[in-house]
């Protein structure tokens, strides 16, 4: 598709639906999913990012991962953008920061690659670092083995035509700007990006813009989502999770423009737009649906901030 | 004039109905400026606001709109802000009880009673036209179950009250739209025919709600062909059901037949563009073909939460289905 625009729009999919049988996921029927992709095709977005998790059931609802992408052309979303790699972080099998276990982690993200094939997708979107306890005490050498991992699976990927951009929970092992520094430093340019989540840099500390600055021309995506909240307790490495039960902070996510949002999304356009940005961006509100709140709404308002304010700044 | 022109004299609202469900939802200032946010995201920037009555409904009225936003010129400026650029109407119902007119519901076809109904239309009207609004929006009867079917008397009592209410309008530079809903007493395409009849053409129209009028058994593309002359107003809103058991008749028909779904426990009447029995394409081709030139005001009128969702599906329905319909479209 040719366009004029500098960027294009991304939702990254963490739906749930309420349905006469619960809250259900969207990936659940063909008449669930096509409704899901009008919402979000009616607001702007041209792309989604979803869960590699979500493979199979796209394969089963729609016979082909072809056939897929070919429903979601027709009611205006042009691929699915990203995976995001569920990793099932474990030292006994796999563990960026153990060495033992990175063939383990190749091979599962190989397998990924092989099997996602026909939905166009053009990052694969990791947690280059287990949760935070698990890796304690962050040393140089385990930042070396994940950088080592990452240089690794992010060649192969690219034998795919998929970048790997890491993305850094506040939560995650590497998390501040001395340890996102030295990842980066040691991971090889060629091979590893890096997915800028703005709401979880700012949870952890660590200024969005400032870091896009830094890394811009290693940045592959983003996740853009507002917080309220700097993490000044260690909640970072509470067991045994930090993002859904913290005592100190029941939501820790917001949709861009929330009002008392933390995030300066109007900076960071400006600094997308100096530093000359053409692509994909993605919009993520992930736990939404906290306290009351709902995926449909949040994405309308983040769509509003985006046609309101974001795009007379840069588009 | 091209297709494409056709489309530039439709202009495109979205009422604002679906977000009050109760007393609680809906009065806080911040939640009307997410549901505009909202509806702005979805691609409509104008609105039909719902007369209201009550402290806890801030744009229902215009002493509440003062006293939230200031004053209608000021609220005009917040809604701007909020990438909403018109208010397209307001939709006034003389038979929903009034704390601020101390009543439980006016009866258009009582001779007695219009006074006050012209009175009560006149603040609503007033605050439109501030507003820049262009659509009165009434509902010309009350239910049948309330009024039973009409005779020449009501008939006529009812098109004074709505002559009054029209030439009042006028005078602030608005038209008058009639509503006909699916409870409505006035439930036959000659009873339209008599009310058009005795109606003032020059201030007085018709609203085709499509889904309220589908309910009640009309074919909604035959009957704004036959009236199309005098049709000032849309709603558009699909309906799932068709009140195949008369049950309009039903006492406190509101609650057993809508809200309770009748003896067949309809789960929804109402749905969003093109889930149920109105052919949107069809109405759009005869509406493009014959020229019409106002607002088409968009609804979700409840439904399942979250309603963001029924908004965002009607907005894609527009954007891929309706917009892209040319005037030759044939059923």
């Amino acid at each position: 598709m040719t366009t004029d625009k500098k960027l294009r729009w991304a939702y990254m999919d963490h739906w749930r639906i309420d349905t006469p049988q619960g809250q259900l996921s969207q990936y659940t029927s063909v008449k669930r999913f096509d409704a899901f992709l009008k919402q979000i095709s009616a607001i702007g977005f041209e792309a989604i990012e979803t869960f590699d998790f979500h493979l199979g059931p796209l394969r089963e609802l729609f016979g082909s991962l072809e056939e897929a992408r070919a429903f979601m052309q027709e009611r205006g979303i042009d691929r699915v953008l990203s995976l995001f790699h569920a990793v099932m972080y474990d030292e006994r099998q796999s563990a960026p920061h153990v060495r033992a276990t990175h063939d383990h982690i190749f091979n599962y993200a190989q397998h990924i690659m092989r099997s996602s094939q026909g939905l166009g997708v053009e990052n694969f979107i990791v947690m280059p670092a287990g949760l935070y306890y698990d890796v304690e005490p962050v040393t140089d050498d385990k930042l070396r083995a994940c950088a080592e991992l990452w240089n690794r699976v992010g060649k192969m990927t690219l034998e795919y035509g998929v970048k790997t951009c890491c993305h850094h929970e506040f939560f995650c092992g590497i998390r501040s700007a001395e340890q996102l520094r030295k990842f980066y430093e040691w991971t090889d340019p060629r091979y590893v990006f890096l997915c800028l989540d703005t709401a979880q840099h700012v949870i952890a500390g660590v200024d969005p813009i400032d870091l896009y600055l830094k890394l811009h021309d290693r940045c592959g995506g983003f996740h853009m989502k507002d917080t309220k909240h700097v993490d000044l307790a260690g909640d970072y490495r509470r067991k045994p999770d930090a993002e859904v039960m913290a005592p100190t902070t029941p939501r820790w996510f917001h949709e861009m423009g929330t009002p008392g949002g933390l995030v300066d999304f109007p900076a960071l356009m400006a600094a997308m737009k100096e530093c000359g940005y053409e692509g994909w961006v993605g919009v993520e509100h992930d736990k939404a649906d906290v306290g009351g709140g709902n995926y449909p709404e949040s994405t309308a308002l983040s769509a509003w901030y985006i046609q309101h304010v974001l795009k007379k700044i840069y588009a | 004039m091209n297709d494409k022109g056709m489309n530039q004299r439709i202009k495109w609202a979205y009422g604002v109905n679906q977000w009050k469900a109760g007393f609680t939802s809906f009065a806080r200032l911040e939640e009307i400026e997410r549901a505009l946010k909202v509806t702005a995201a979805c691609g409509f920037d104008a609105v039909e606001l719902n007369a209201g009555s009550g402290r806890w409904d801030p744009i229902g009225r215009p002493e509440n709109v003062a006293i939230n936003y200031g004053s209608a010129a000021h609220f005009r400026l917040k809604l701007a802000e909020l990438g909403i650029h018109r208010v397209a109407s307001t939709f006034f119902d003389p038979t929903v009880m009034s704390f601020e007119e101390l009543h439980f519901g006016l009866m258009s076809t009582v001779p007695a009673d219009r006074a006050r109904i012209v009175a009560q239309a006149r603040i609503h009207a007033a605050m439109l036209a501030e507003l820049g609004g262009e659509v009165l929006v009434v509902r010309p009867f009350p239910s049948f179950w309330k009024e039973g079917g009409l005779d020449d008397e009501r008939m006529a009592a009812a098109a004074a009250c709505w002559n009054e209410v029209g030439a009042m309008a006028a005078s602030l530079g608005l038209k008058t739209a009639l509503h006909v809903d699916a409870l409505s007493a006035l439930r036959t395409v000659g009873e339209f025919e008599r009310l058009l009849q005795l109606c003032d053409s020059d201030h007085v129209g018709l609203a085709i709600d499509t889904a309220e009028l589908t309910i009640a058994g009309h074919d909604v593309v035959a009957l704004y062909r036959r009236f199309h002359q005098r049709v000032v107003h849309f709603h558009f809103k699909d309906a799932l059901a068709v009140d195949t058991l008369g049950e309009y008749r039903l006492a406190n028909a509101e609650r057993a037949m809508i809200a309770a779904g009748g003896e067949r426990e309809v789960p929804r009447w109402f749905g969003e563009m093109g889930t149920g029995l109105v052919d949107f394409p069809a109405l759009l081709a005869a509406m493009r073909e014959l020229g019409y030139a106002g607002w088409v005001v968009v609804e979700s009128d409840k439904g399942p939460e979250p309603i963001a969702s029924g908004m965002m599906l009607n907005a894609w329905y527009r954007q891929n289905v309706l917009e892209p319909v040319p005037a030759h479209a044939q059923r």
